[in-house]
This record gives C-alpha cells, sequence and structure tokens, in this order.
C-alpha cells in the first residue's frame, strides 16, 4: 500500500483539533457560581463514564473523519497482482496416474496444491490440470479461488500412466494460445519411468516456469507387482498343455530377495497358489498349469499376497472365455488341395484347438452360410456361385472377415469376388529370371504384426514370391509389398468386415509361404485377426483403445453395451450408438455387448510401469524446471521472476467512508444539541 | 407601558424612586377599573330609611324625584401596615443575566412601597436581613418615609448566610399592629423550616405573603459540559455532570417550589413565584389582592 500524493498527509496535523476539543479543552473548565448548591450532587461515576463514552464516540468519529479526509487527498492505493495480460499465469498441474495410490501420496499433492492455490494472489489467472493417462484441462484460465478449489478438489486418483512427455506436448500446444508468462506447478511423486526417453519432448515453452513439488521424499520403497500375465483369452481344451496355463512374471522393484506367494483367483475365488523366489529387484516367473474353467467367460486375476507399500499393484486381471472351436470356411479352387493343406497345419500350429476348419470346392460353397463361420477363406476361387457371392457380401456387410489368397486363376478372371476394382496385372517372377522377395512389412499390421521382428523383415524376407496378382489397391491399406512396390497384403474395409488380401496363393507354386515358419504366425495373426478374437481379448491396459465399430454406422443402428469395473455404464444412450471406440480410463473388468450381439469381457491393468515408484535423478529435475537448452527459452527470454503489480486507488472507497463517518458525526452531534433545545 | 414592568428595562434605572413611580403608574395605568379601591370614601348601595337612622346619610335628591327616603352607603376606607422582609444573602447575588435577584427583590420593595404609601396612604416598612437583621425602618406614614425606605433598600447589599430564625424573632418584638407582611427571599431553606419560622407572624393576624425570587437559570440549569459550581453563601465547590442538572436537579427544584408552595398555603401564607426574568406586575397584583381581601 502506498499513496500517490504523500505530501497531503501532512493534514494530519488537524487531528490535533478534535484532541485539543475532547482532550484539552474539557479539563480546563471554570468554576461558575450558583445561588445554592442545596439541589445539586457530584456527578455519579457511571454517568460520567456514559457521558465520556459518548463524548469518546464523538471524538473518534470526528478524527476518523478528518483522517479518512486527508487520507482520501493523499490518494492512498494498493499493489495489486496485475491481472490482465501481462500477469503471470499459474498452471497447477494434479498428478493423478496410477502410482500416487502409493501411500498418502495423491492426498499429499492435493493438499499442497491447495494450498499454493491458497495463496495465490486475489487477481491472478490460474488453470488446474490433471496429469494421469493423459493430460486433461480441468478449468480454463481464471481468477475465481472457489471454482479453482472445487476443481482441484475433484481430482481423484486414476489408474493411468503419466508421461512428462504428454504434459510437455500439451504445454507447448497452450503455449502457442496464451499470451504472457505462465508458471507451472507440478505436484507428482515425479517418477522415472514417467519420464519419456527422448527429454526433448518434455521440455517447456521459454515462457513458462517450471516449479517442481515432488511429494515422495527420500529412497523409493521397496514394491513387488505382477508385472505380466500370459493366459489365453479363449480356451477350448482345458486339458491341452500347451493352453491350458497361466504364466505370469512377479518383478520387484528395489526390494531384497523374497519369497512370494501368488494366488490365482478365477471368478473371486482361490484355485491355486504358488511360490516363488523373486531375487533381489529382479523377476521370477510363476505358472499355473492346467487353468479349469468352465464354458463362458470368467474374471481371473493373479494375486500377490503378502502386502506391501503400493497394494494396488499386487494383482492383475484378465479374462479368460472358454468354448467349442470354432469353425473356418476355406474355399479352394477346383483341383487345388494344397492350400488347404498348408493352411490346415498352420492353423492347428498356431491356434491349437481353436478353430475347425471346412474345406470345400468353390463349386459345392452355393449351400453354405458364411455366418455359421468365424471368417472365410478364399484360395483361389476367383469364380464363386453367385448366391455364395450374395451371402459373402451380406456376411462381410454385418462384420465378417475373409481372406482371399490370389492364385494364378485371378489372372484370367476380370474380377476378384468381394474387390471392387479387379486385376490389373499378374507379375510372373519366373519368366523373368528369378523370385521376387517381400521388401516392405507393416508389423503394426494385426495380421503381420510381431513386437520386434529381426533383421530378416520378420522372417518375410526369406519367402520368395514367384507370381503374383496385381489388384487394384482404391483405398486399402497395403500391410506388405513386394521388393518392386507390388502390394502383397491388403486390406480394405466393406461395411463393418475386412477383407484381407494376398496377392499370391497359399500353397507352394506360387510362393515359397508355406514353407517358412513366419507362415504359421501369419496364419496365426490373420486368423485371430478375422476371427475378431484379437479386439476380444482377455488383458488391456488402462488408456488402451478397444474397438467397438468399423465404420460410422448408417441405416439401422444398434447400441454397444458396456459396463466398467465400477458397474455403470460410461457411454452415453448417444454415444453407445456412434461410438467407434472405447477408452479404457479405469482398472478392472469390462464387459462390452457389441452390435453384433457378441459379447466380451476385458481384464484392464494399469500399465506396470506405474509401479516403479523411483523418482526421477535429481539433476534430471533440476534441468527440466531450469529450462537449460530450451530453444524456446533461448529466443524468448527467462521468465522474471517478481509479479507485476498495478496500483489499486482507494480514493473512491476512502471517501465514501469519509461521508458515512460524516453522517454518523452529525446523527450523534446533533442528538446532543436536540436535547438541549428541547430542555431550553 | 408594559414594557416599564420589564425587569430588563428597570435594570437600566438607578433611581429606586423613579423606578417604583414608573412601575406602578405603568400598572395602575394597565389596569382598566380600579372600583374596589378609591382614594375617599366612595358609594357602595341604596338602603331604605329605617327610623333610627342618620338623617345625614338620605338622598336628598332622590328623595325630591321620588319622594322615598332612602340611605346612601359608602364604602369605608382603612390603612394598613406594609412591612416588607427582605432576604440580603450571598446568595440573592446570582444572576444569569441583568438583574439580579437582589435588584429584582429591591424593585418589587420599592414599588410596593411606592404603591402602599403614594396610593394606599399606608403605613410601610423595611427589615433586611441575612443570618442578622440589618436594617430595620419602622412602619410609619410620617412625610419621607417613603425617601427612607429607598435609602434602607440602596444599603442592602447582599452576604452572609440565609437565616430565618433571627430576624423572624426579632420582627415579632417589633410587631404590634395587624397588617401585612411580605418576606422576598430565594428561600433556599427546607420548606418545613421557612413555613415554621413563617407561620408564627400569621397567627398575630398578619397577611403573609412569600415572594420566591430565583434566576431562570437556577429552575432550568443548562450545563454544556462538566461544571465546577461554587455556593455563593458556603463558597463549596462541587463538579457537576450536564446529565444531573438537567434531570434530577429540575425535579428536585421543582419539588421544593410545590412542596414550599403547598405547606405555605397550608399555613394560611400566599406564595408567589417570581422569576427574575418575568415582569414585576405578578408581585403588584398579588399584593393589591391581598390588600382588597384585607379591607
Amino acid at each position: 500500500m502506498g499513496f500517490l500524493a504523500p505530501w497531503f498527509l501532512g493534514g494530519l496535523a488537524a487531528l490535533g483539533v478534535p484532541v485539543f476539543v475532547h482532550l484539552l479543552r474539557r479539563h480546563t473548565a471554570t468554576p461558575r457560581p450558583v445561588g445554592s448548591l442545596m439541589f445539586f450532587e457530584r456527578g455519579t461515576q457511571s454517568s460520567t463514564r456514559h457521558r465520556r463514552l459518548r463524548y469518546r464516540l464523538l471524538f473518534v468519529l470526528r478524527s476518523a473523519l478528518l483522517l479518512l479526509v486527508v487520507l482520501a487527498f493523499a490518494n492512498p492505493y494498493l499493489r495489486r497482482a496485475a491481472a490482465d495480460k501481462n500477469g503471470r499465469l499459474l498452471l497447477v498441474v494434479l498428478d493423478n496416474s496410477f502410482s500416487m495410490r502409493a501411500g498418502t501420496r495423491f492426498a499429499d499433492a492435493k493438499g499442497q496444491a491447495l494450498a499454493l492455490l491458497r495463496a495465490k494472489l486475489p487477481g491472478q489467472r490460474a488453470q488446474i490440470l490433471a496429469l494421469g493417462g493423459q493430460v486433461r484441462i480441468l478449468t480454463p484460465p481464471m481468477t475465481d479461488r472457489a471454482q479453482l478449489q472445487a476443481a482441484l478438489e475433484g481430482v481423484e486418483p486414476g489408474d493411468g500412466h503419466a508421461s512428462f512427455g504428454e504434459l510437455g506436448r500439451v504445454i507447448r500446444a497452450m503455449a502457442e494460445t496464451v499470451e504472457g508468462p505462465m508458471e507451472l506447478d507440478l505436484f507428482s511423486d515425479m517418477q522415472r519411468t514417467a519420464v519419456p526417453a527422448n527429454f526433448a519432448d518434455m521440455l517447456l515453452p521459454g515462457n513458462v516456469a517450471l516449479q517442481l513439488h515432488p511429494i515422495a521424499a527420500g529412497a523409493a520403497p521397496p514394491n513387488w507387482t505382477v508385472e505380466s500375465v500370459d493366459a489365453p483369452s479363449v480356451l477350448s481344451d482345458p486339458k491341452d498343455p500347451r493352453r491350458s496355463r497361466v504364466e505370469a512374471v512377479v518383478a520387484g522393484f528395489g526390494t531384497p530377495a523374497a519369497t512370494k506367494t501368488v494366488a490365482l483367483v478365477v471368478d473371486g475365488k482361490v484355485t491355486a497358489t504358488r511360490k516363488v523366489d523373486v531375487p533381489a529387484g529382479g523377476r521370477a516367473t510363476v505358472e499355473f498349469r492346467p487353468l479349469a474353467v468352465g464354458y463362458g467367460f470368467h474374471r481371473c486375476e493373479l494375486r500377490l499376497e503378502g502386502g506391501d507399500s503400493f497394494a494396488a499393484d499386487d494383482r492383475s486381471v484378465f479374462a479368460v472365455r472358454r468354448s467349442d472351436p470354432e469353425r473356418v470356411l476355406f474355399v479352394h479352387n477346383a483341383g487345388e488341395m494344397r492350400s488347404s493343406l498348408y493352411f490346415r497345419s498352420a492353423l492347428e500350429a498356431a491356434t491349437p484347438g481353436s478353430f475347425a476348419l471346412q474345406s470345400v470346392g468353390a463349386e459345392e460353397a452355393s449351400d453354405l452360410d458364411p455366418a455359421k463361420f468365424a471368417f472365410v477363406v478364399l484360395s483361389d476361387a476367383v469364380s464363386l456361385p453367385s448366391i455364395f457371392e450374395h451371402a459373402l457380401e451380406r456376411y462381410v456387410a454385418k462384420g465378417g472377415n475373409v481372406l482371399i489368397a490370389l492364385g494364378t486363376a485371378a489372372a484370367h478372371r476380370p474380377r476378384i469376388p468381394l474387390w471392387d476394382g479387379g486385376v490389373k496385372d499378374a507379375h510372373d517372377y519366373v519368366r523373368a529370371g528369378g523370385a521376387a522377395t517381400v521388401g516392405q512389412v507393416d508389423f503394426s499390421y494385426p495380421a503381420l504384426e510381431q513386437a520386434q521382428p529381426g533383421h530378416d523383415n520378420g522372417g518375410w524376407g526369406e519367402v520368395k514370391v514367384f507370381y503374383a496378382t496385381v489388384p487394384d489397391p482404391g483405398p486399402a491399406r497395403v500391410a506388405a509389398r513386394l521388393a518392386d512396390g507390388t502390394p502383397l497384403v491388403l486390406d480394405r474395409q466393406l461395411g463393418e468386415g475386412h477383407v484381407v488380401l494376398l496377392a499370391s496363393g497359399l500353397e507352394n507354386l506360387t510362393n515359397d509361404l508355406p514353407l517358412h515358419p513366419v507362415f504359421v504366425a501369419f496364419v496365426d495373426g490373420a486368423a485371430r485377426y478375422l476371427a475378431g478374437s484379437e479386439r476380444l481379448g482377455g488383458a488391456r491396459l488402462v488408456d488402451s483403445f478397444v474397438p467397438l465399430r468399423s465404420v460410422q454406422p448408417s441405416g439401422a443402428i444398434a447400441s454397444i453395451e458396456v459396463i466398467d469395473p465400477d458397474g455403470r455404464r460410461p457411454l452415453s444412450l448417444r454415444e453407445a450408438r456412434t461410438a467407434q471406440s472405447l477408452r479404457l480410463e479405469r482398472a478392472g473388468f469390462y464387459q462390452i455387448r457389441f452390435a453384433n450381439g457378441r459379447d466380451t469381457v476385458i481384464g484392464v491393468n494399469p500399465d506396470r510401469r506405474e509401479s516403479d515408484l523411483e523418482p526421477m535423478a535429481k539433476d534430471l529435475g533440476q534441468l527440466w524446471s531450469g529450462g537449460v537448452g530450451s530453444p524456446a527459452a533461448e529466443t524468448a527470454g527467462a521468465v522474471p521472476n517478481t509479479v507485476k503489480y498495478r496500483p489499486l486507488s482507494l480514493w473512491w472507497y476512502v471517501m465514501l467512508l469519509a461521508l458515512l463517518v460524516a453522517l454518523l458525526e452529525t446523527s450523534l452531534s446533533s442528538g446532543y444539541l436536540g436535547t438541549e433545545r428541547e430542555e431550553v | 407601558m408594559d414594557r416599564f414592568l420589564d425587569p430588563r428595562v428597570l435594570a437600566g434605572i438607578s433611581s429606586l424612586d423613579l423606578l417604583a413611580k414608573t412601575v406602578v403608574d405603568s400598572f395602575v395605568a394597565g389596569l382598566h377599573r380600579s372600583t374596589d379601591f378609591g382614594f375617599s370614601q366612595e358609594f357602595t348601595e341604596y338602603r331604605a330609611y329605617t327610623p333610627g337612622d342618620d338623617l345625614r346619610h338620605v338622598d336628598w335628591n332622590l328623595y325630591a324625584r321620588t319622594e322615598r327616603c332612602y340611605l346612601k352607603r359608602y364604602r369605608g376606607e382603612t390603612n394598613t401596615q406594609l412591612t416588607i422582609l427582605l432576604d440580603a444573602s450571598n446568595s440573592m447575588q446570582y444572576t444569569s443575566g441583568p438583574p439580579t435577584k437582589m435588584d429584582y427583590a429591591r424593585y418589587i420593595a420599592a414599588s410596593l412601597f411606592y404603591l402602599a404609601i403614594r396610593n394606599q396612604r399606608d403605613a410601610a416598612g423595611l427589615i433586611v436581613f441575612d443570618d442578622q437583621v440589618r436594617e430595620y425602618i419602622r412602619p410609619s406614614t410620617r412625610p419621607g418615609q417613603l425617601s427612607r425606605l429607598f435609602s434602607g433598600l440602596e444599603r442592602a447589599e447582599a452576604r452572609a448566610q440565609t437565616d430565618f430564625s433571627k430576624p423572624l424573632t426579632h420582627f415579632e418584638n417589633f410587631l404590634h399592629r395587624r397588617g401585612m407582611v411580605l418576606v422576598i427571599s430565594d428561600f433556599y431553606e427546607q420548606p418545613q423550616t421557612i413555613v415554621d419560622h413563617v407561620a408564627p407572624l400569621r397567627y398575630r393576624g398578619n397577611e403573609v405573603i412569600l415572594f420566591h425570587v430565583l434566576d431562570p437559570e437556577e429552575i432550568r440549569p443548562a450545563l454544556a459540559g462538566s461544571a465546577i459550581l461554587v455556593d455563593l453563601e458556603t463558597e463549596r465547590r462541587i463538579e457537576v455532570i450536564p446529565e444531573y442538572a438537567k434531570t434530577t436537579y429540575r425535579a428536585k427544584v421543582d419539588r421544593h417550589i410545590e412542596e414550599l408552595r403547598s405547606r405555605a398555603r397550608a399555613a394560611g401564607i400566599d406564595y408567589q413565584l417570581l422569576v427574575t426574568s418575568q415582569p414585576l406586575d405578578a408581585a403588584l397584583r398579588e399584593y393589591l389582592s391581598l390588600r382588597k381581601a384585607g379591607n
């Protein structure tokens, strides 16, 4: 607070006037003669006090009036934080990732964030963000402290995996739209695993000053967790020793060597327990075999007994569905049986007991209903009975999937069933003096998916293609190409279904793919993808997505029903009719009923990187908050730490108060005069 | 002429003689009729003649007109004796503005002396007292009596304290003839004590009047703030707050006046409150009404 015209404070000397009138003059009373004191009495103490009190009130009012008038001329002002664009925007980021559930981390972080908000200057703008599986912006920039506190109070601990890289990306995007400096206060446990691989991803713009508020101090507490579970999502034969098993990895973070007990819980009942010796800070594998479950969906859980500092990650859930083997229709060209043999062998090798292959010739397919099969394979069967072809079209439109392998017969036909555009050309590499190799493979495509493909192009590098048809790709996705650029694997969506096109055959005449191990992997991936079991998998990570629909529905719309781990329906009625995917935000079991009537149960687990409670290195935190190396910081300059203020003149309020005091003084003093007039 | 009865106007007149003449002339001129009081015998009524009546009183003129004998009756003229007891204690010096209570008392006394001697042919006397009898002028109608009374009033200076017992006892010794006794004082004494001392005068057939002279400030004092009050008689000092003067004091004074009035009436004594800001006619009217009753 200060005064814009302080020299007017000299007027405070006028305060001596009421002091003289009330406190000094009243003591110089001159004796006054009266005829007789017969009727006079000395004033009692109580009445004197009352009089003095009333006079003192008058004295105070008069002094206050003088003081206020002088202050008004001196023009006092308050220093308020600038609320304009020069003011610093306060970004309060509260980490609500899964690791914040450990101990009292989340409560501590929220308490500190609330304390920061309470200490915020009244005019300063602030914004609340939550850092979980994704960065959620909870409020726009505002000065209303109550709304900010309410938004902060509403943040609950989540199950997602925090990433400082994601935070940096969001802040950089905000900095492009928000002018002026910003102060980012991050309340987090500063997990090491939240640091992205590339430090540049988490760098903040130059106008953002980062303040780190680490919640967990000191060394990370030891923590065991069920890091991963390998279990079949679909089980046909519980006695199958290769399939009916659950394998889990128990990991320790900063832990001593210990023997841990792992329990397999199926539908809420403990069916088996195993003891496993976990080395210090290491991993150990535990296996449950067989997995004896009845038909239908089963909610399974691997639970780590004994407890530790972070109990929430001691369980890992997954769902298992036991069903009879699904039927697969394999339609081949008349007289060609090799493809059926190779495909059956590969399918049984990859997914034993899951599928039952029914092989028929193209001319025999007239009476078959494709809807009874998990998926359909057309092996060089470009000439189909029209009734079957129409049935296939309806089948695909409703969500069925078809694999088409083009052999030598395709080149003789102008069109390919279910594939608009027909055949453009055919390459006979043998005549050219050799064979083509697979040059480019999209390993993110589900049918070709490989986590870590080797140097030989994931096994595809050994494959030789002697004959390939060149279809018109149209809008199809090309998942693999030959070395000369010829599309080898294409995927086109028709209705709600997919058609996967292999530009060569499944026999060993047009290529040697069936002779390579990668063929088994390809058949396995293609079978899971085409059968839909890929999207109906038994376990997922939090913040992953489940495809609900293939395309935007048209015509008759069927709703999708989703029940989350809390038993609530996360989709609104509108979303249930239009949503194409579902983000799995919570850990636990999701139950989904698709538009085609198929059910699935998905177990969702938090990202196990959240179980590593080790905080990031201090020097890394200093480097991040210091903004060293930030190109933006170098160009925009450092953000000044001093808060800018602007004077808020109080002249009007002081004059208003003076007017009020003047009215009070007038009322009080006129009360005295009125009394005297009445008595005289 | 009423303005000549205003005490503030009278305060500018130094001569008591002139002052008394002014007051009385103004007062008499203000009376529209003075049939009750004449300077000689006055006709009252006719009465039928009865044998034995003095023939000197027969109205012969009426007999000549009506041939009936009627006697004319006249109102007899009597002389009374006026004695004024003037309190000259220090408290009579108090004033909130001219005149002082002492001067006001002088004006009243001078006017009454003038009225009694010049107009009524009454004998008039004066006793000036405080705690002692300071001045005594016997009631008389001799020539020069009025001058002696005025001179006695001039010499009367306020001093000492009031004490009714000594002067009244002394006065009783000189009182041999019935008449009118006027006591002019501010009566700062207990009403019962005052009446106890004055009442014996009444027993001798005197008409007694108490002229209670007070300043307006003594009835309704106005204190702007806390004040130190000094008693003019005892020199005692006390600090008084305005609230007391506005409430309790006024109630006490009113109660004192009312009690004095009621006790005096009960003892057959007339009482008149005279405020120094009011004209003097109230005192003169009171005197004349008693004079009439006395006849």
